[in-house]
């Protein structure tokens, strides 16, 4: 086999199948669920069934002697055990400059409940049907207390208090930019467009509930945790951190395959706490499967951020400053992660790939009686860009002007890179206008009055809309290591702490391996999920391959370069004239030579290790124009999406097939938030109305199939060493604006005006159908 | 407990369950065929999904005892020796999955839905899976899979 050959067929910038497919397709795969262990407990969590409570005593005394029960936990048990609450969102401050505030988050609720689902109990038994009805019989003596689910209600005088360091439930709050400045731009603007939005909450929803599995091993005394989490150093990081006597030394977390994540699966939840001190408390190793309505419950939100977002431009439309009040609902208990997604993370995009010189951001995280918020695909870019692409689209509305050549006006130039935006994020690249013009041409932008009358025809109601923009990815996490071991057996495995939950890691680290390596794909093997081998920050914010790719590309260069020195030594010929391709090391101009592998065969253990790390320079900054036209049923209010167009500028591709399944299904959750998903809350009660896919809209198999995406590869990121942008989230920040922009351009041409501009997401059939035909929509979510 | 004998991928098994368990309790559990997935426990979404004598169920809304004598074949069955079933290939060649969780419950209706309709409309298919859910691929490249499925297990059947 010839490198080229090899490289040709299996290389980066190739569409190969991917590596993971066979063992998943079989019913092999590996999830922390599918495991199993001798002798093995099952815990079952009781959880509140009130939203806002004192607990003024826990009897479990009936649970304690049903069948099988072998222990019950409670909130004060762990306390007095020495069990630490998870950190809370230090960093930020409270509007009065005091650090933020949060009630601990605790692995079982300790005298007060703050939530309905809040684990308040956990029954461990020898089944799990015994655990099951051991905890309808764990009896909690409730004293309920008035709660608050909505942000605004919570800020209100008098209203419930979810922590005594905050009598007005105000987490933190964070302003950014020039406010006088930016008041002044609106004083003298020619147009000013305003609109208030409301960022629905939520549900990430991978389709494996979150699953754990630990046990202490008796030769060593160490704690052993199977879990299914996109960060496997952070969960031991909390586990360690919470439980008293416990070092890293002495826990070793292991991946599996991971049923999905989309951010809900980083970092460690309260439940794994209370699994992992059974495991050391019982020394029997103990399963835990979350049921889907404890998903629903307890399992990190996403979103729920209401915001007046303004705009002012000058007469020609372009935008002189950008102003935005948000009121981030983060749930009971407030989190850094929560926090950072709507003050912080979502400001570093608000002014997209606009050249918009002035800026007054400021953000609230509130808490209330509702799950904590956390990561989401996209958290906190969404929700920015959202805001950013409805303006856009309501100035050009305001201004009769298109809406691509709105934006067209604003975009940032190339020659004005490297640009550093208000919020001091910098630009390495970027042609946005180019993307525009091929997103353009791709969904045949200027047909669209004839297939808008062809629609009429049918009698449908024909709308288009457009996002241009942005997203930062990285987690400002930039640096990962890789670890490169070639074995005589004919293997090189690749190790990394980045964890793959389906976007394909093992198969896109490996196209990287084979550029280098110049060996069959099916020679490499790649590693993750096991702290005992790699550790890092994990897989969020779309880091993965410019990150840990970008330390696979460099450390396979390390490996040739340090094997090409054993093969001087082997061949016994200077160092200087040794070349390597195609898996094998030759004397120039001879025809002496040693495969990798046989050098491999002659190290001591038989295999070549070499170990190092990359960092990237900066976060890179992926953009796209989508393009989606949607028709309506004015009779019903359904909304249908029946074009979706999109070019994507993720620098160069590894995995085209990869890539576009990312940006298509990501696409698709986008457009669900956009038309049918939404976490609710009874506002009296606090109870749960969206706690199983029955209530919980879903995309199903019957939405649009028909997406043409494309991919401008001729603009590589310059600050890391593959040139390559994150890709995981782009297409879900593009869809949700791009499919209101369309629908709200619908009703506009329905003769509705700016009225559609009032609609709050998601946009059901009853909210179109109220707006097309009472002329009505929800009252603003957005209170002063 | 209750003693359950069932056909399961072509072989005869047997074991004890508790009178409420189910289909699926009775797979993952005592059979030890950990590729029939558990994700929602309301009947939603479809990873479950096995054939009972011939016909897609989601195994979450079936009692065990209620499979006794019954034929089971789950994902695990669906190959024919080293062969993949043309369903399996189609998932690996249309990049049909992600993370691979629904993926078994997904290609199990798929090939109830071709073994009835060898060739199905696009309508066809999206019906078939409307009681299955995904979360990473927005279904684009599923459908694509059932269709180049129903291709090849045409062209298979022709020769």
């Amino acid at each position: 086999m010839s490198v080229a050959l090899d490289t040709a067929r299996f290389g980066s910038g190739r569409a190969v199948n991917r590596l993971e497919d066979p063992q998943l397709v079989a019913g092999r795969g590996r999830y922390t669920d599918d495991l199993n262990y001798p002798v093995q407990l099952y815990l079952v969590f009781v959880r509140s069934t009130y939203a806002h409570a004192n607990i003024r005593a826990v009897d479990v005394s009936s649970a304690l002697g049903m069948p099988g029960v072998v222990a019950v936990y409670t909130g004060a048990d762990l306390v007095d055990a020495g069990v630490k609450p998870m950190p809370g969102p230090a960093g930020f401050p409270r509007p009065d400059g005091s650090p933020a505030a949060s009630a601990p988050r605790r692995a079982l609720a300790y005298q007060r409940v703050r939530y309905v689902g809040e684990a308040v109990a956990a029954v461990v038994a020898e089944s799990i049907e015994q655990a099951r009805a051991a905890a309808e019989a764990v009896w909690v003596d409730y004293e309920e207390l008035p709660s608050v689910v909505n942000a605004f209600d919570a800020m209100q005088p008098g209203a419930p208090q979810l922590c005594g360091q905050a009598p007005d439930n105000i987490a933190a709050a964070m302003r950014h930019g020039d406010a006088q400045a930016t008041a002044a731009a609106f004083a003298s603007a020619a147009h000013v467009v305003s609109l208030d939005i409301h960022n629905q909450r939520l549900a990430p929803s991978p389709i494996e509930p979150r699953s754990m599995l630990a046990l202490v091993h008796a030769d060593d005394d160490r704690l052993v945790v199977h879990v299914s989490s996109q960060m496997p150093t952070g969960v031991r990081g909390t586990l360690v951190d919470a439980i008293p006597g416990l070092s890293a030394e002495r826990v070793r977390v292991l991946v599996g395959d991971v049923g999905g994540g989309f951010g809900m699966k980083t970092g460690a939840y309260p439940e794994d706490i209370t699994v992992a001190f059974a495991a050391l408390t019982l020394r029997r190793p103990i399963k835990w499967r979350a049921e889907r309505i404890e998903e629903f419950l307890s399992a990190v939100h996403g979103r729920d951020v209401t915001s007046r977002a303004e705009l002012a431009l000058d007469a020609q439309g372009k935008a002189l400053a950008l102003r935005v009040r948000g009121v981030a609902n983060v749930g009971a208990y407030a989190t850094a992660t929560g926090v950072a997604i709507q003050v912080i993370v979502g400001p570093w995009v608000s002014t997209s790939i606009y050249d918009i010189p002035l800026i007054d951001l400021s953000f609230t995280a509130v808490m209330t009686n509702t799950a904590t918020t956390g990561a989401y695909r996209g958290a906190g870019r969404p929700e920015a860009i959202y805001l950013t692409e409805r303006l856009m689209d309501a100035a050009a509305r305001k201004l009769n002007l298109d809406p691509a050549e709105l934006r067209r006006r604003n975009m940032i130039r190339p020659d004005q890179m490297p640009y550093k935006t208000p919020m001091a994020q910098v630009y390495d690249c970027g042609q946005f206008e180019k993307i525009l013009d091929q997103g353009l041409a791709l969904a045949d932008w200027q047909g669209f009055a004839a297939r808008r009358d062809a629609s009429a025809q049918r009698g449908k109601l024909r709308g288009r809309g457009i996002a241009t923009f942005l997203e930062w990815t990285g987690g400002n996490a930039l640096e990962e290591r890789v670890s490169v071991k070639v074995t005589a057996d004919g293997f090189i495995e690749l190790g990394s702490a980045t964890q793959a939950m389906g976007q394909g890691i093992a198969t896109s680290y490996a196209q990287l391996a084979v550029d280098v390596f110049g060996v069959p794909i099916e020679r490499i093997r790649v590693l993750q999920g096991d702290t005992d081998r790699a550790n890092g920050f994990g897989s969020a914010g779309s880091r993965s391959l410019f990150t840990g790719g970008s330390a696979v590309d460099v450390v396979s260069r390390k490996t040739v370069d340090h094997a090409k020195a054993l093969a001087a030594e082997s061949l016994e010929a200077p160092l200087q004239d040794i070349e390597y391709a195609a898996g094998r090391f030759s004397v120039a101009g001879t025809d002496l030579g040693i495969g990798l592998f046989d050098l491999a065969g002659q190290q001591l253990g038989a295999q070549i290790l070499v170990d190092g790390s990359s960092t990237a320079g900066a976060p890179s900054w992926p953009n796209a124009c989508h393009i989606c036209e949607v028709e309506i049923d004015a009779a019903t209010g359904g909304v249908e999406i029946v074009a979706y167009a999109s070019v994507n500028d993720i620098g160069r591709v590894v995995s085209p097939t990869i890539v576009r399944g990312q940006v298509e299904g990501g696409a698709v959750q986008g457009i669900g938030q956009a038309l049918c998903e939404a976490v609710t809350y009874d506002r009296d009660t606090g109870q749960l109305q969206s706690a199983s896919f029955m209530d919980y809209a879903m995309p199903h198999a019957d939405g649009f199939l028909g997406f043409k995406t494309r991919f401008d590869t001729s603009i590589p990121c310059t600050t890391n060493v593959l040139g390559v942008k994150g890709v995981g989230e782009l297409g879900t920040i593009g869809a949700t604006p791009a499919v209101v922009n369309a629908v709200i351009d619908a009703l506009d041409h329905a003769g509705l005006g700016n009225l559609g501009e009032g609609l709050q997401m998601p946009l059901t059939a009853e909210r179109v159908w109220r707006a097309l035909n009472l002329k009505q929509v929800d009252p603003s979510p957005y209170r002063v | 407990m209750v003693n359950v004998s069932l056909q399961v991928n072509g072989r005869t098994m047997s074991a004890d369950v508790e009178p409420q368990a189910l289909l699926l309790d009775l797979l993952r559990g005592p059979l030890a065929l950990t590729g029939t997935h558990q994700g929602c426990d309301t009947g939603q979404c479809g990873a479950c999904t096995v054939h009972l004598d011939g016909e897609a169920v989601k195994s979450c809304s079936v009692l065990a005892v209620q499979a006794q004598g019954r034929a089971v074949t789950t994902v695990e069955g669906l190959a024919q020796g080293d062969k993949l079933h043309p369903v399996q290939q189609a998932f690996i060649d249309c990049h049909g999955l992600q993370c691979g969780f629904c993926t078994p419950g997904m290609m199990m209706t798929a090939a109830c839905l071709l073994k009835k309709t060898p060739r199905p409309s696009e309508a066809e298919i999206v019906q078939a899976l409307e009681g299955n859910l995904c979360r990473c691929t927005g279904y684009v490249n599923i459908v694509k899979a059932v269709q180049q499925a129903a291709g090849a297990a045409t062209q298979g059947a022709s020769v």
